[in-house]
């Protein structure tokens, strides 16, 4: 995190191109400065479309990590001056697609590189590998989804200090990874959707601190013991065994088994040491049996989404309550009934999802027993917002039930069979910060009574049947970011611009103006589809559109343009006779 | 002004900045060297000496802490960094924590 005056320095030398040419030529001083700095620097040049190829030379005794994933500009040309930078320690080039075997070769023999990420590089292949081998201290490579083929990976085994590497995508062999045992330190193996199989499973064994495995995708169904395994993913492969065999069992605590297909799951987990396991994802694969989960005491993470969970297994979940935070339950059997078996067992529960199940008003009461529950999910379910109370005739709002839940801050009520007095109850919730509403149902009611929900940062109101006038009278919660309005059809698009006129702080989002995003104005397609917000100076998107990918047409008036076009349709015939021009 | 309240900065080529000492606990660096009991010779005489900061950027920095001081109080003015120094005063500023 850079200070203040850092910062005003930073902004101050990536103002405009004749202030980069202002410090530039300072070499001494660039020598010498410390590696954050200059990497803060050079992250906000990119940031700024300001970093060209031959800039980048004056950080190369300074910067030790440099992150130029998702830049489709980056080439060999780039490649060629990184391969300068003496001190370079990580380069991710992630999703650079210019990238190609040929530019790897400018960064061979960079002695201390430890990190290399080329993941989505597809013009990288077998040949490209062989440029890697001359990086004597690489611990992490990430090749997966590369053009990288069996043979490539074959050639990978002398890099023995790997810890870190991801072949996922790739079309490894059983050969292929048998050959990678002289691979001793992994600790990270990605193989997912490879070809290997149950054949070279053994191999694993030599990796004696193998720590995360990712085998999701593959013919495998079985593993040897793996002692010092913690994070397994088997995503999609039909499994049988795990860990049989002698010694210590892996003490798991991530595990991902989502759509896969197990047998017999009691014989799966029978090796499987769990009293550490904290996450499990077995969401989109059937079970018969749910009681394997009750000696799970540690678990914090639980998906059983698009499962077949019943009613009558929940008693399994509840029996391992008490440390319960986040509990997916999508698309499961589970009702009321069920809820009401978790009700007052799940003291931490913060995040309950319920979308697509069978729960009606009942279940909401059952929720007021689950004091801890910051976000729930109860769209697609037979929840009516009205509850009958002993055997009078008169309803009651079902949602009042949640007034009491004091930390409740989401709550998803999409596509159920509401009405507007339903809703009543949600002006009473101190935190509620997000609410998703989409039922056409719903009315200029509705709008009013979420008015004086003062918390609220996000309302979505989709497929409603507000109308202007209800869109006029609406006073936004002070706190309101975004509001959602897609669908809403009996909007006018003169009412909403008035209305966004009149509210200018909010972000609204509406079909008829899906170009009001306030927040995207700046941001260049590339940065968009890049997979994490850069470095730590969030206020550099704020500042100037990008300098570099200016259409050029823009300069020009349209009688200009033509102008310039009849000129270039003539300029050939006129300088045929090789005429250099005045 | 008393003597107690001020502190000396001393630049490279040893120039003297004598400012209020409160402007330069704005640097987490500074406050540290006049705060910290026993030991620093600085606590004593209230004089810093910088040897790798030239007299150009402690000038802009003693300006800065200053300039602080008022945006901190809620004045909010421009405080102008010319492109020039812009590397040697992240790097002042990085060293002194400010």
């Amino acid at each position: 995190m850079e200070s203040l005056l850092e910062r005003m320095c930073i902004d101050a030398a990536t103002e405009s191109a004749v202030a980069v040419d202002k410090w530039r030529r300072q070499r001494r001083t660039l020598e010498r400065m410390p590696s954050h700095l200059a990497e803060a620097l050079l992250r906000r040049l990119l940031q700024r479309r300001m970093l060209y190829p031959s800039l980048l030379e004056v950080f190369k005794y300074s910067v030790e990590d440099i992150d130029l994933s998702g830049e489709s500009f980056v080439d060999a040309e780039w490649m060629a001056y990184l391969g300068a930078f003496r001190y370079l320690n990580s380069l991710i080039l992630a999703d650079c697609h210019k990238i190609n075997n040929a530019a790897l070769w400018n960064i061979t023999g960079l002695t201390n590189l430890k990190e290399m990420d080329l993941s989505r590089c597809s013009k990288i292949t077998d040949a490209g590998i062989q440029h890697l081998l001359s990086l004597p201290a690489l611990e992490k490579l990430r090749i997966s989804e590369t053009g990288v083929t069996a043979d490539g990976v074959v050639i990978l085994a002398s890099l023995s200090n790997l810890l870190l590497l991801d072949l996922g995508g790739l079309p490894v062999t059983d050969s292929a990874l048998n050959s990678l045992q002289t691979l001793t330190k992994l600790q990270d193996l990605d193989l997912w959707g490879s070809e290997v199989s149950n054949e070279s499973v053994r191999i694993l064994k030599m990796f004696r601190n193998l720590s995360f495995l990712n085998l999701a995708w593959t013919k495998i169904t079985m593993l040897p013991n793996l002692p010092s395994l913690t994070c397994l993913n088997m995503s999609r492969c039909a499994i049988s065994s795990l860990f049989e065999g002698e010694g210590l069992k892996p003490r798991l605590e991530k595990v991902k088994f989502s759509g896969a297909t197990i047998c017999n799951i009691s014989e799966a987990f029978q090796y499987v040491e769990t009293s550490k396991l904290s996450f499990l994802d077995i969401s989109n694969s059937t079970l018969q049996s749910y009681s394997f989960l009750s000696s799970m005491n540690a678990m914090t993470d639980l998906d059983l989404s698009g499962s077949g969970l019943v009613d009558g297994s929940v008693e399994h979940i509840a029996r391992i309550g008490a440390t319960l935070k986040n509990l997916n339950l999508n698309n499961t059997k589970v009702s009321s009934e069920g809820i009401n078996a978790l009700a007052g067992n799940v003291p931490n529960l913060e995040t309950l999802l319920l979308s697509g199940t069978p729960i009606d008003d009942a279940a909401i009461y059952f929720l007021r027993m689950m004091p801890a529950l910051k976000v729930i999910n109860l769209s697609r379910t037979h929840v009516k917002g009205f509850m009958q109370l002993g055997s009078a005739l008169d309803e009651v709002p079902s949602f009042s039930a949640l007034e009491s839940l004091s930390h409740l801050e989401s709550l998803n009520l999409e596509l159920l069979h509401i009405k507007d007095p339903a809703l009543r109850p949600l002006a009473n919730m101190s935190r509620l910060s997000h609410l998703s509403l989409r039922s056409v149902s719903l009315t200029n009611e509705s709008l009013y009574h979420i008015s004086s929900a003062e918390k609220l940062v996000h309302l979505g109101l989709r497929d409603t049947v507000v109308t202007d006038t209800g869109l006029a009278a609406f006073t936004p919660p002070p706190a309101l970011e975004i509001l959602d309005l897609r669908g809403c059809w009996l909007l006018s698009k003169e009412f909403v611009s008035r209305f966004c006129q009149k509210h200018p702080q909010l972000e609204v989002r509406h079909d008829l103006f899906e170009t009001l995003d306030k927040r995207n104005e700046y941001t260049s397609p590339s940065r968009a589809t890049t997979r994490t917000p850069k470095g730590k100076n969030k206020q550099g998107n704020s500042s100037a559109p990008p300098q570099y990918f200016l259409d050029q047409r823009l300069k020009y008036s349209r009688e200009e343009l033509l102008s310039l076009q009849i000129l270039s349709t003539v300029l050939p015939t006129s300088s045929g006779q090789s005429n250099p021009l005045p | 002004m008393k003597k107690e309240d001020t502190v000396m900065l001393i630049s490279a080529e040893g120039f003297e900045f004598v400012i209020d000492k409160k402007a330069a606990m704005v640097s987490q660096t500074i406050r540290n060297m006049l705060t910290s009991p026993g030991g620093f010779s600085e606590t004593e005489h209230g004089k810093v000496t910088f040897p790798e900061i030239s007299t150009t950027i402690l000038e802009k920095i003693c300006q800065y802490f200053y300039w602080s001081l008022q945006y901190a109080s809620g004045k909010e003015t421009e405080f102008h960094i010319e492109p020039e120094l812009t590397l040697e005063l992240m790097m002042a500023a990085n060293y002194l924590h400010t």
